[in-house]
């Protein structure tokens, strides 16, 4: 594989590796969040009206930011019939095949997540809510996570093409 | 083009594209964003996008990653070593006795995990090695554990219920408690079989040997009860919580994460170590499940667009001229069908937009039908080709067990599955007494 190909994978896995390794922590903060909710609520009597919100945006953060690294330690399901009885490098092949799929779906999902910023930044678009927080940044928040996808996806492409040339990029 | 046509257009692609072995949810979102760009044209290249902007305002999707983390912390805390070691004394003497230990293992854990994977991941690591050592016969205990841990989205806390919640528009205390006497009939399906093919069979469960239970003595046997409690203080007060209203849904899930960590902790199971992989499993499983979501939600959201509901109306009613029952009936084997290839989180967020105004107007309890779902679900969970608890069984048994032995042992638990749907489709009292009861109080 061309030395920039190489380069590529390493400098994209690495930083999906250490932003999904952040990110996975945020379960934590969504536990906080939902536990400080109900204590205010119930024992200072305090409703807070800005929890749900956050924990929905917490969760797009987590799922959308965590993307790249879920692409990058195989999480996601196959379905397996035929696939699954495959030699690994037929895998590959059959993967650089399909890959244009993901990467089309990826790109779409690029698209509309940069018109939607876009939009939620040139309107000051807010949740139509009693807090009513402004949405470009939670919504640049997800559309950098699938940036980061769309980066990991074509990594693995890369990846699949040099395992069936026979060559292993790490 | 004919609505018919692009049913058939729509849907074989998609058959194709998950046969090519792309993930699941790369094979789903292509095909929808395709669909939505030839059949919509280029403005709604928004669309997929849209689709995650509808997940961010399903509040209660929060419980996926709790619920999955919760479980994960459990399978981690030792909590599940000690409750084996519980059953393995108790019912030791019985046979088979450690195989039906393992299915009241596994409604335990049920009530502390809301999927199937935390259930598989005890099942294989604590209770398998164990059940083969002992001279347990390999196809029956891999079934065991297979159909035991898919009680995990039946018994509440269940994150499929929550799902079908946000789409059919439903309470989910309700669901939840609705799945609560369906599920506890189904394991006591499970054990009468274990009991009596044990009974026939004696070499398949051997009882253990004398000697090693005189071992034990009183005072051990009733320290060992001690395991329930934690996992019965977690539940009860995560449930006792929600029940009486004083947390919503997300927040006493996050109430039961918080006690699987004290519970580890208080066991000295807490290394970082151990905080790191849950962490990232849970991350993991969260992910993929999520992005089935949203892919199913964007292919739903271009089907349903073109009139779906309408057409599926007419073809049942008019056309077939079917009666509410047989309408219900091929409902059922529609999801067996498609469960069969496609994941059933993606089955559910496509197909119950579609049947679920159907059912309420047929006067159908759209509870109950939540209910006879989730056992079609358990079901797909664990038949081939597209099952989750057959994967997780593949990447965890050990080499002993080969793929024939995975996929014969589960043919006897379906048939039980499928008697279970019978019975809770003749009498559906047995679902909605629980639910009726205490909101009736």
């Amino acid at each position: 594989m061309p030395k920039a190909a190489r380069v590529y994978v390493r400098y994209v896995e690495a930083v999906n590796r250490v932003v999904g390794r952040i990110v996975m922590y945020l379960i934590f903060v969504m536990i906080g969040v939902m536990l400080y909710a109900s204590f205010s609520r119930t024992v200072i009597g305090m409703p807070l009206n800005w929890a749900m919100e956050m924990g929905q945006f917490l969760l797009a953060a987590y799922y959308l930011l965590g993307g790249g690294y879920s692409l990058q330690i195989n999480a996601h399901v196959r379905m397996d019939l035929l696939y699954g009885r495959l030699s690994p490098r037929k895998m590959a092949f059959t993967d650089t095949l399909t890959a244009f799929c993901l990467i089309f779906y990826l790109s779409t999902l690029l698209i509309g997540g940069i018109s939607s910023t876009e939009y939620a930044i040139t309107y000051k678009q807010v949740n139509y809510t009693s807090w009513a927080p402004l949405l470009w940044p939670i919504k640049s928040i997800m559309t950098f996570g699938i940036f980061l996808m769309l980066l990991q996806a074509i990594a693995i492409f890369f990846k699949d093409l040099a395992r069936v040339r026979g060559e292993e990029i790490a | 083009m004919s609505y018919e046509l692009i049913t058939l257009l729509m849907f074989s692609s998609l058959m194709v594209m998950l046969l090519t072995g792309q993930r699941v949810f790369g094979a789903i979102g292509f095909v929808a964003a395709l669909a939505a760009l030839l059949l919509w044209g280029d403005r709604n290249i928004e669309m997929p996008f849209n689709a995650t902007f509808q997940v961010l305002n399903w509040y209660p999707l929060l419980t996926l990653p709790l619920f999955i983390f919760m479980g994960y912390m459990m399978s981690e805390s030792g909590i599940a070593n000690d409750l084996y070691r519980m059953f393995h004394v108790w019912m030791g003497r019985v046979r088979g006795g450690l195989a039906l230990g393992t299915i009241g293992l596994m409604v335990i854990i049920s009530a502390m995990n809301g999927l199937s994977v935390a259930g598989m991941a005890i099942g294989a690591s604590v209770a398998l090695p164990e059940l083969l050592r002992r001279g347990y016969d390999k196809v029956m205990v891999t079934g065991v554990i297979q159909a035991g841990s898919s009680l995990g989205i039946l018994i509440p806390p269940s994150v499929v219920l929550v799902l079908y919640a946000m789409i059919a528009r439903q309470p989910v205390l309700q669901l939840w408690l609705a799945g609560v006497v369906p599920g506890l009939i189904m394991a006591a399906f499970f054990a009468i079989y274990i009991y009596i093919r044990c009974r026939r069979h004696p070499e398949l469960g051997p009882p253990l040997p004398e000697e090693e239970l005189a071992e034990v003595t009183w005072g051990e046997k009733i320290r060992l009860l001690r395991a329930g409690i934690i996992p019965f203080l977690i539940f009860g007060t995560m449930m006792g919580l929600f029940l009486s209203g004083i947390t919503s849904l997300v927040e006493s899930s996050a109430v039961g994460a918080t006690g699987a960590i004290i519970a580890a902790a208080l066991k000295r199971r807490l290394t970082f170590r151990v905080i790191e992989d849950t962490t990232r499993q849970t991350l993991a499983i969260s992910c993929m499940f999520l992005f089935i979501i949203l892919a199913a939600l964007c292919f739903g959201a271009v089907y349903d667009g073109l009139g779906a509901k309408n057409a599926i109306r007419t073809l049942l009613l008019e056309t077939w001229d079917l009666s509410p029952w047989e309408i219900l009936i091929m409902m059922m084997v529609s999801f067996v069908v498609l469960g069969m290839f496609l994941d059933d989180t993606a089955m559910l967020v496509i197909v119950a937009p579609l049947y679920i105004p159907l059912v309420i107007g047929l006067g159908f309890n759209p509870i109950w039908f939540g209910i006879l779902y989730v056992i079609t679900c358990q079901i797909a969970y664990i038949t081939p080709p597209f099952g989750y608890n057959l994967f997780l069984m593949r990447a965890m048994a050990p080499p002993e067990i080969t793929l024939v032995d995975i996929y014969r042992s589960i043919v006897p638990f379906v048939g039980i599955m499928i008697l279970t749907i019978i019975i809770v489709m003749a009498f559906p009292q047995l679902t909605l007494w629980l639910p009726n009861w205490y909101f009736g109080r």
